[in-house]
């Protein structure tokens, strides 16, 4: 460290800051608007921050900029100061500054390097470019794959791991190089919810080792439990960095896209504030709250379920991929028109199923009826016009130079005029939120909105039936609202929808049918209350409760609460 | 996952024995034949190749490389075989068509040519794990970056040719055909091609930034986690290699003076 780097540190008195913002501000090339624009923090070593906002706020921006990503790798308009362990980001190399700042990013799979061919190797990776000596490497592997509990797999290929081990193994790669901080850029945001589970576990273990760590993230109750400040962005500015329980109790909180935890918001409905006017942000604090306070203990009455004409009729379905491997094992099952949501772990054959519908696959034996007619007598094109399906990444069916032309693809496939086919997709991109983006290249999009076009693409072509493979992946709070009133208004206007998906909260807000699967088979099928009430079911499918009904099992309700405002409802 | 390299590790003694060993074979295979230029010693080559690739238990994996290439080596006997320029005695005929001598011995030359590359690299490339020969190469001064570069292949294009499955799905499932006529097909082709194409790139700058946080292209000197023993005779193999390249260039020198 040199004299003149130790001086920052030092300004910042009392404690030893080991990652120090000064006025940040960067824009990207070729872009006008400021993606950072004047940050002003330090982090102290051994200090958990989680870093929250709306897409579009800065968030992964920041987390390169502690790197030196930003400005090294993606150059544009720099200017303020950051340091992190007394190394300034803008001019010491990221081949450098990797030692003292570790990233792992959204994307477990490109993370890997792809050169090495098992788990083992793939952790040494790092450490052989920086030299570390060869017994000291061996040491440090089996303590960081020991750490996150993915010693058993280190001679598997890293790239048939399941999603929640690849991640591990990711981080694991960066741990091995003993950075001072971790940075992790939502490193969940992609896994199911067992996954999930076990890269939330594998952050919980380094946090008690004693790691300063930085995570951004979209699941607020996780925040709330983990974190000892919040930095707050919104458009590249820093709207706040405190305790969580005063930034969870910010009035405005909305305005930037953000939902407080559920424990949170039901606190603050309830008017049950702390004596500095701030609310609970766990669901133990929560509850402390509420514990002698009289509740109604009664279950809520059924809602009457409207059961349509059957849109698919499912008979004694058996499906493989190889015979000694069956996926679907005979399966029945009718859909109606009721919203219906597919839960359950990778590889549960969530995925094959729907592929099944969209007659994508072929039964090995049985049959699936769509409307009465017998899909496998129908192709994929044929089918294309009443089924639609959005595949998980938009990025595979991309192709056109402007948002409106990739949007009427579809409609124009199936046989729709142009003028009708214009018409839909400008309609499909209202519902989507993408009104005003028609003209732009959809590959200048974000993730979070290509994902947006990818459904509009979808919607334009008027379907009977709407497949959706995890929608809510990479969408903040704005993004799963859209997508909840697609859901509600197709369902409005008498169509199925039916999706695939991790996000347990989203699926009890929006989905009157829940089906649950694991191994092939069918574990439970009902409404979310019936579903979400059986916790042993749950368990054996890896799957967990939405968060309000975790509080409510707190409380030692009897009854199950899905959403907040069921639970405020029924107060 | 699907896997694009021909190695497999059966546990032979082959597998074992060090890639440069293997690469020493390859070089004295292809080069001293051709220095020497005598037909023969084609055979000798080609049949030390069966021999090694038989001990390596893998001479059946060679067999649709063999077939594969005899496809070429028949359209080479027959252009050459009726229409070499040099062609001035007839050898046999088959109906109308005349066969000759000099033509079909060209030929030959270059199947048996073919043949003896095609084998020597077979032994190389079925008994060789790429990952290890790359590191190999690394340690002796290769440049890491193509080292990068030539194993990631091998687990890239996997990867890509998974992609290029969901991808069909996808735009199949917006009603586009992709089965039927050379036109329907050419149709499809655009719709289908740049979603692989722009997603590998999008992979491939997030793949560098992951590269660059773990320090690759920092410039200091590698370490590894393994060293690679030299098998029991791989010195002598290689030397003796050398020096039957070294005996060929001093013969043909000789006969030259």
């Amino acid at each position: 460290m040199s004299a003149a780097d130790s001086g920052s540190g030092g300004l910042e008195g009392r404690h030893m800051a080991v990652i120090t913002v000064e006025n940040l501000r960067y824009r990207y090339p070729h872009t006008e608007k400021l993606a950072l624009d004047g940050l002003t923090f330090s982090v102290e070593k051994g200090e958990f921050i989680g870093i929250i906002g709306a897409n579009g706020a800065g968030k992964s921006t920041l987390s390169q900029a502690l790197v030196g990503l930003v400005p090294q790798f993606y150059k544009g308009a720099y200017g303020g100061r950051v340091t992190a362990g007394g190394f300034n980001a803008e001019t010491v190399p990221v081949s450098q500054m990797c030692r003292t700042v570790g990233l792992v990013f959204q994307n477990p799979f490109n993370q890997l390097s792809g050169a090495r061919d098992n788990v083992y190797e793939e952790v040494a990776f790092g450490m052989q470019n920086l030299g570390v000596e060869r017994e000291e490497m061996k040491r440090r592997i089996q303590w960081a794959l020991e750490l996150l509990d993915i010693w058993q797999y280190r001679d598997r290929n890293p790239f048939d791991l399941s999603g929640g081990q690849m991640q591990r193994v990711a981080i694991a790669s960066i741990l091995v190089m003993r950075p001072e901080v971790i940075v992790l850029d939502e490193p969940t945001s992609q896994l199911d919810p067992a996954g999930s589970e076990e890269v939330f576990r594998a952050v919980e273990k380094l946090a008690k080792s004693g790691i300063t760590i930085l995570m951004i993230e979209q699941k607020m109750e996780k925040i709330a439990s983990y974190c000892d400040r919040i930095l707050l962005l919104h458009e590249g500015k820093q709207i706040a960095f405190d305790t969580p329980q005063k930034v969870f109790s910010l009035d405005d909180l909305e305005e930037y896209g953000i939902q407080p935890p559920a424990f949170t918001r039901i606190c603050r409905a309830a008017g049950l504030s702390f004596k500095d006017g701030t609310y609970p942000v766990t669901a133990e604090s929560a509850a402390e709250f509420f514990h002698g306070k009289d509740f109604e203990k009664s279950r809520i009455g059924e809602t009457d379920v409207s059961i349509s004409e059957p849109f698919f009729s499912i008979q004694n379905l058996d499906f493989h991929y190889s015979p000694e491997a069956p996926v679907l094992q005979n399966l029945n099952l009718e859909l109606d028109g009721r919203p219906t949501a597919i839960i359950g772990q990778n590889g549960a054959g969530k995925t094959t199923l729907v592929k099944l519908l969209k007659g994508l696959l072929k039964p090995v034996s049985g049959n699936i009826y769509f409307k009465g007619r017998n899909i496998g007598e129908q192709t994929v094109a044929m089918l294309a016009g009443q089924i639609g399906y959005v595949f998980q990444n938009p990025d595979d069916q991309i192709f056109k130079y402007n948002v409106l032309d990739e949007v009427m693809f579809g409609p124009l496939n199936i046989g729709m005029s142009r003028e009708e086919a214009e018409e839909k997709a400008l309609e499909a991109l209202a519902l989507t939120g993408l009104t005003g983006k028609e003209k732009e290249n959809p590959y200048d999009l974000e993730l979070y909105e290509r994902k947006m076009a990818a459904i509009a693409s979808v919607l334009a072509m008027d379907t009977d039936v709407l497949i959706l493979d995890e929608p809510t992946i990479a969408q903040d709070y704005r993004g799963r609202q859209i997508i909840g009133n697609v859901i509600r208004e197709l369902s409005g206007k008498g169509k199925l929808v039916l999706a695939v998906l991790h996000d347990m909260d989203f699926v009890a807000e929006f989905f009157e049918r829940v089906i649950v699967m694991a191994h092939g088979q069918i574990l439970a099928d009902g409404n979310g209350r019936e579903v979400f009430s059986r916790t042993d079911l749950l368990k054996e499918a890896c799957l967990s409760q939405p968060y309000v009904t975790q509080l409510c099992r707190k409380l030692g309700f009897e009854g199950i609460y899905l959403t907040v405002e069921e639970f405020l409802g029924k107060k | 996952m699907k896997n694009i390299s021909l190695f497999t590790d059966n546990g032979t003694c082959l597998t074992k024995v060090h890639p440069f060993t293997k690469i020493a074979h390859i070089a004295a295979a292809v080069s001293i034949p051709l220095i020497v230029g005598r037909l023969w010693l084609f055979g000798c080559f080609i049949g030390v190749s069966l021999c090694l690739l038989a001990w390596g238990k893998v001479l059946k994996r060679t067999f649709p490389l063999i077939a594969f290439s005899f496809t070429i080596l028949i359209t080479i006997f027959l252009i050459h075989g009726l229409f070499n320029q040099n062609n001035a005695n007839v050898l046999f005929r088959l109906g109308p068509l005349k066969f000759y001598r000099e033509g079909l011995l060209y030929a030959l030359r270059i199947g048996l040519n073919i043949l003896n590359m095609l084998l020597s690299f077979a032994v190389l490339v079925l008994t060789t794990r790429p990952s290890e020969l790359v590191d190999e190469l690394e340690k002796r001064g290769f440049s890491p970056r193509f080292g990068y570069i030539i194993s990631s292949v091998f687990q890239i294009i996997p990867q890509m040719m998974g992609t290029m499955n969901t991808i069909m799905d996808a735009q199949r499932s917006r009603g586009l055909e992709t089965e039927g006529s050379l036109r329907t097909r050419a149709k499809a082709f655009l719709p289908l091609i740049s979603p692989v194409v722009m997603s590998s790139l999008i992979n491939t700058r997030e793949r560098a930034i992951a590269l660059e946080v773990r320090g690759f292209g920092a410039g200091i000197k590698k370490t590894w986690l393994k060293d690679r023993p030299r098998h029991k005779g791989d010195r002598e193999a290689t030397i003796l290699c050398l020096l039957l390249i070294l005996a060929a260039v001093v013969w043909r020198v000789g006969t030259w003076l």
